[in-house]
């Protein structure tokens, strides 16, 4: 009976393009917006790889044109420190979590080149504050002062990437053009790895990233200081407005804004929240559009082929038996479009197209396949219980 | 018995089987076949009572609308009486299932219609091998097999391949014939098989028809608007306004 079927459908196939473009069209609507979806509840579901969660971060300002010694920062990152309510200050660059700033280059190790790395700056109470953890070595601490190059934390990530299965700790690399005479602090050293992160916002891959170490001199020709600052729970705006305060306290100038890190993720979020609720909206309206044509499609082909239905069951064949053909018809109808649509889909892990890994695309192949035929049988469910119903007398009477 | 009948022209107009020993194959009893609408009732057939005997060849005539296909939709197991009793082989089939019926009219029955009723998006070998589909256990090769013999039969073995389009109505009646060949059938039902058809074509397959149940001893029932082709049927059943008539 498939084959019968098969026979039938391929011999028709003129009259079936329409509902095999239908089929395709839908297949390729579907894949593309569960690409995303997979891809972006994959990366959803993924560990930040930090705990954004009671961390606050202060933008200090010096004022107008005024810089900032080290020791007045320092000062301040005690008094904050001090304050009841805080647990630990962190003191890294204006690329902070969840915020539009990306500062990034690549590196290279014995001419081996490293994917496009994130750059942060971070002192050495940064990984406490950030609650980040250490696969390898350790985080930075005063005893690296002396150190004659740049001390460097990596990602996991980044680590295989530039030493693969070698050991990493002590290795130092560099920028991916370094240049002929590379200055000390452009030689980087790596002191530990940590654990992949995902620093851009909740739906975003993780990216390979590196944390320099703040060395005393750097911070002198500032004129803002980024300081993160991990509070107990609970702490809300007396706690900011005190900060903020002693802020103001320790030098006249300077001023504070106290941001929390879990309301600059909730903000990241939307921006890609919307695009991906808005493909879904626009999926969803292609979707059932395609369903009622479909719906239409079959009713009108079911009322054109009563005689044949009549002769069926003239033949033999039962009502239910009839139903089934219909159905059978239309997945035989879904797997050419979706055969077609796979071909198409298939071409992006192949030609690995956005550089994403190729499980999502499969994923989501197998997925819009899935749903192409619940929406055909879906669609076909109805006109096929009437192609069922057609009394097997009609034979003798249509013409 | 009916093959030695078959080759000597004079037998032709005597009944296949002598009334007393025949067997029934189809026995209506007091039918009344009504047809209901939202406004009107229209009484098809009423109280018919007929009796088909194994290897007959029938005629059925009568103006239009007296209910001759209602008749051999009964027959066909394709509708249901309003009231009354229809026997195949002896046993009454009113309270058959759908799937009982069906497979009832798959074993016994094979039906020709005037419009052909051919599926014109498969090719003459595939049309015929339609109701071996519903055949159980039935295998592909055994299907192309007897599909083949039946258009070997109507004499249509240069022609499987093609379309039905492709051929001229008395070839399409032909493969209509051997569609109803195919699963070996006891009775075929035809109704005015020759309607479309010029009188030559016509001839063919009345011709075709005769040889059927001479040869094969297939039972034949056929409608028919044609004094001549009926004449040539060892009975002719007449039938005005819903009624048996002789
Ligand atoms: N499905 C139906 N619903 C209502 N009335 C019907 C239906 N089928 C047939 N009839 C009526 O039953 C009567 C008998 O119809 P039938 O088709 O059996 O006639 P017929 O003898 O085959 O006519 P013809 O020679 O024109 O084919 C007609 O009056 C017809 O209008
Ligand atoms: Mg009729």
């Amino acid at each position: 009976m498939l084959r019968h079927l098969f026979t039938l459908i391929w011999n028709r196939k003129r009259a079936n393009l329409l509902l095999i473009s239908e089929v395709f069209f839908s297949f390729v609507v579907l894949f593309g917006v569960g690409a995303v979806l997979i891809t972006v509840g994959k990366n959803y579901l993924a560990p930040h790889g930090f705990n954004y969660e009671q961390v606050w971060r202060l933008e200090v300002r010096a004022g107008q044109g005024s810089k900032m010694p080290r020791a007045e920062l320092d000062d301040v990152l005690r008094q904050v420190k001090a304050l009841p309510g805080v647990q630990t200050v962190a003191l890294t660059s204006g690329n902070v979590p969840f915020i539009f700033s990306v500062n990034n280059s690549e590196f290279a190790y014995k001419g081996k080149k490293s994917p496009v790395t994130n750059n942060y700056d971070a002192d050495d109470h940064y990984a406490e504050v950030m609650q980040m953890h250490l696969r390898e070595g350790r985080w930075f601490a005063q005893t690296d002062d002396g150190s004659n190059h740049r001390p460097v934390v990596i990602t996991q990530d980044l680590r295989e990437s530039m030493f693969g299965d070698e050991p990493a700790l002590g290795k130092i690399f560099t920028y991916g053009e370094p240049g002929k005479d590379p200055k000390p602090e452009d030689e980087f050293q790596v002191m530990g790895v940590v654990d992949n992160v995902n620093m851009e916002s909740d739906f975003s891959a993780p990216i390979p990233a590196v944390w320099k170490r703040l060395i005393p001199f750097d911070t002198t020709h500032w004129e803002t200081a980024n300081v993160l600052v991990r509070v107990a729970p609970g702490e809300g705006g007396i706690l900011q407005e005190k900060i903020a305060r002693t802020v103001a306290g320790v030098t006249r100038q300077w001023t504070t804004e106290v941001r929390v890190m879990d309301d600059d993720r909730l903000h990241r979020r939307m921006f890609t929240l919307v695009p991906v609720v808005g493909l879904c909206l626009m999926g969803l309206f292609l979707i059932i559009n395609v369903a009622l044509g479909l719906f239409g499609v079959l009713w009108y082909n079911i009322s054109q082929r009563r005689a044949e239905i009549g002769l069926r069951r003239a033949m033999g064949a039962t009502g239910a038996g009839i139903g089934w053909q219909f159905l059978g018809e239309m997945m035989v109808v879904t797997t050419f479009g979706v055969v077609l649509g796979s071909l198409l889909a298939a071409q992006f892990p192949l030609l690995n197209a956005f550089d994403l890994p190729a499980q999502p695309y499969v994923l989501a192949i197998g997925a819009a396949a899935g749903a192409v035929y619940f929406i055909t049988a879906l669609c076909a469910w109805q006109p096929s219980r009437l192609a069922a119903a057609i009394q097997p007398a009609v034979a003798l009477r249509e013409e | 018995m009916e093959n030695l009948l078959a080759n000597s022209p004079e037998h032709r107009t005597q009944p296949a089987a002598v009334p007393n020993g025949a067997t029934p194959v189809l026995q209506l009893t007091n039918i009344e076949k009504v047809y209901q609408t939202k406004t009107i009732e229209t009484v098809a057939l009423n109280q018919v009572n007929l009796t088909i005997n194994r290897g007959e060849f029938v005629s059925i005539m009568g103006p239009s609308g007296c209910g001759k296909s209602t008749l051999l939709s009964l027959m066909g197991l394709l509708d249901e009486p309003s009231s009354g009793t229809i026997e195949v082989d002896g046993r009454a089939v009113t309270s058959f299932s759908d799937k009982e019926l069906a497979n009832l009219r798959n074993l016994k029955i094979g039906f020709v219609f005037q419009s052909y009723h051919l599926i014109n998006d498969l090719s003459v070998v595939d049309n015929v091998e339609v109701p071996l589909l519903y055949r159980k256990g039935m295998s592909g090769k055994e299907r192309r097999q007897r599909a083949l013999t039946a258009l070997d039969k109507v004499g249509l073995s240069a022609r499987t391949a093609h379309f039905p389009g492709q051929l001229s109505g008395g070839q399409r009646q032909r493969v209509a014939i051997a569609r109803a060949l195919a699963g070996g059938p006891e009775i075929i039902l035809a109704d005015e098989p020759t309607g479309n058809l010029d009188s030559v074509m016509g001839e063919e397959i009345m011709e075709l028809l005769m040889d059927l149940n001479r040869r094969d001893g297939v039972t034949v029932v056929m409608v028919t608007h044609d004094e001549q082709q009926a004449l040539k049927t060892e009975r002719v059943i007449r039938f005005f306004d819903g009624s048996q008539v002789s």
